[in-house]
């Protein structure tokens, strides 16, 4: 598998309307396009192969199921991850003839778009640090009442910001990426240690993005239950993941009814006294 | 005779907000440009004199960032107070619009990051995952259209809902019966993230001891599952867990030192990934 130019440079585009602070706008850029299922979905597309995009994707999934950024902070960066990792690890696993459903393709898989997210995060600081010039471009024009302008300045001047670290990198990246996939094929042999230790740290990084999850959602060590009962249902039982949702649908409303019960109670209890002090 | 913004000022607002809050992002400012787009619409209907506009916009001009889906709810409130100012409404000023923003901000952004991007985000995405087996484009369909809707009327509602009730809006987020839905929703996400947990990610070890016959007698891994399934993979997100919220390391170092957990792994022979060509 090879990637054009034409190809690379629609990669890029992507990559700048998915960004973190990116052109899509959060819901659409971030929250969708920047996802690597959704990714997978788009790189699919552009590079002709759909199922080995989507099961790239998923496996990258895993890891960043729950990137929050608090306070502006990021741990990896979506637009590396979807649109240079997910292509970079598509002509990885071709190359390498693997199946990108096996263990070992998605092992490979999310290796790679950890590596890449990660250093990714440069992207995320670059392009914040050139909006800083829009920016002040924008101070002054509050100063001079020209508000028409803060219009260019929220929406239209990023993209020069995303040309530079968004564009470029994905589209030299992607061009250039799949030379050296191949030079590391010849470099390190599938059977060596470090492609053994590559591929464990791919079997073992979704625990990451698991755990991210988790920290989130536990407060006290009984939250941990939830998780547990949904890993048996799979696990051991084997519902998947759509019955699972359903089923968990169930005890959250269990969990409402009887929460809301709590709220209601009180206010009852004390309807009731006030009946009775009319009575007297 | 009172001033009342349009409709259709309204909208344009949201719309700015909803595309334009994080499109000029930077670590200094963060959400502030997306702030002002958004206020613009509404400052040039509600003012024609250029002083007071400057002063309006002036208001926004104070640093502002929280979880942006979320935080729309904040928007549509200082859209309804700017309207109160504009009629000369008592106590409505400069101090009690930033104040109220900057008092929002704070707890918007650690219940919708925790709601929208900790548990909405991952229960659909844990859905999607569940219908691309074998490859299938459905899942990623299936996410692309709920979440932008629901994102999309979910911001739209939290706007107008801001816009009406003012202050009112955010207490059904952090009142009773808030708590209620969000306890309930985090239930519903650790299940979701327990069956994704179990589906997707799967540590396994190849560790065998032989005996004198050369057969082997211990094989850990059906060991382990005969424990529980998959338990192998619970105990490292576990780690991963206790790493992250006990130790306090961020998830770039847990990610660096399970590469080099997966170096020794891989020499003592607890790790192999089977590879051959």
């Amino acid at each position: 598998m090879t990637i054009s130019w034409l190809q690379a440079a629609l990669l890029a585009l992507f990559a700048c309307l998915s960004s973190m602070p990116g052109l899509g706008g959060s819901s659409i850029g971030n929250y969708t396009l920047g996802r690597p299922l959704v990714g997978g979905l788009v790189c699919g597309i552009i590079l002709g192969d759909i199922p080995t995009g989507i099961m790239v994707g998923c496996a990258m999934q895993v890891i960043y199921i729950a990137l929050v950024t608090p306070g502006g902070t990021v741990s990896a960066d979506v637009r590396a991850v979807s649109y240079i990792g997910i292509p970079l690890a598509m002509v990885a696993i071709s190359s390498y003839g693997l199946d990108a459903s096996s263990a070992e393709g998605t092992a490979l898989a999310t290796s790679f778009g950890a590596m890449v997210g990660t250093l990714g995060t440069v992207l995320f600081y670059g392009t914040a640090t050139i909006n800083l010039l829009w920016q002040h471009i924008g101070w002054k024009a509050v100063e001079k009442r020209e508000y028409k302008k803060l219009y260019l300045v929220d929406m239209g001047l990023p993209w020069i910001s995303h040309l530079i670290c968004s564009f470029l990198p994905t589209l030299v990246m992607c061009k250039l990426g799949a030379n050296v996939v191949e030079l590391i094929k010849t470099a390190l042999p599938m059977d060596g240690i470090a492609m053994k230790t590559l591929f464990t740290v791919g079997s073992l990084l979704p625990c990451v993005g698991i755990a991210i999850l988790l920290k989130q959602i536990v407060k006290k060590a009984t939250d941990f239950i939830p998780f547990f009962f949904g890993f048996v249902l799979a696990s051991s039982m084997g519902v998947n993941l759509v019955g699972a949702t359903i089923i968990a649908a169930m005890f959250a409303v269990m969990n409402y009814k009887i929460k809301m019960l709590q709220i209601a109670k009180p206010a009852a209890a004390t309807g009731t006294f006030d009946d009775d002090e009319e009575e007297i | 005779m009172e001033k009342k913004l349009s409709k259709k000022a309204l909208l344009k607002s949201f719309h700015n907000w909803y595309y334009g809050h994080l499109t000029c992002f930077s670590q200094e400012h963060m959400q502030t440009f997306g702030y002002l787009c958004a206020m613009l619409p509404l400052v040039e209907e509600l003012y024609d004199d250029e002083d007071k506009k400057a002063e309006a916009m002036n208001t926004y001009t104070a640093f502002f960032n929280t979880e942006p889906q979320l935080g729309t709810v904040v928007v549509g409130i200082t859209a309804g107070l700017e309207e109160a100012r504009a009629n000369d409404e008592d106590g409505v000023n400069d101090e009690t619009i930033n104040g109220l923003r900057a008092g929002l901000m704070g707890p918007v952004a650690g219940i919708g990051d925790s709601l929208v991007v900790g548990t909405v985000i991952p229960i659909l995405l844990g859905i999607a995952l569940g219908m691309s087996t074998g490859g299938s484009p459905l899942g990623a369909i299936f996410y692309i259209i709920v979440w932008n809707l629901f994102a999309y009327f979910g911001m739209k509602f939290l706007y107008f809902k801001g816009y009406q009730l003012g202050g009112k809006a955010v207490e059904f987020l952090v009142g009773a019966q808030g708590e209620a839905i969000r306890d309930s929703v985090s239930v519903l996400g650790g299940m979701v993230i327990g069956a994704v947990a179990a589906t997707w990610v799967s540590v396994k070890t190849s560790f065998v001891l032989y005996n004198d016959a050369g057969e082997a007698y211990l094989k850990l891994q059906d060991k382990f599952d005969e424990v529980l399934p998959g338990s192998l993979t619970a105990a490292f997100v576990m780690l991963c867990w206790f790493l992250m919220a006990k130790k306090k390391l961020s998830p770039v170092k847990v990610m660096l030192l399970l590469v080099v957990v997966a170096f020794v792994g891989v020499l003592v022979g607890f790790f192999d990934p089977g590879l051959a060509y």
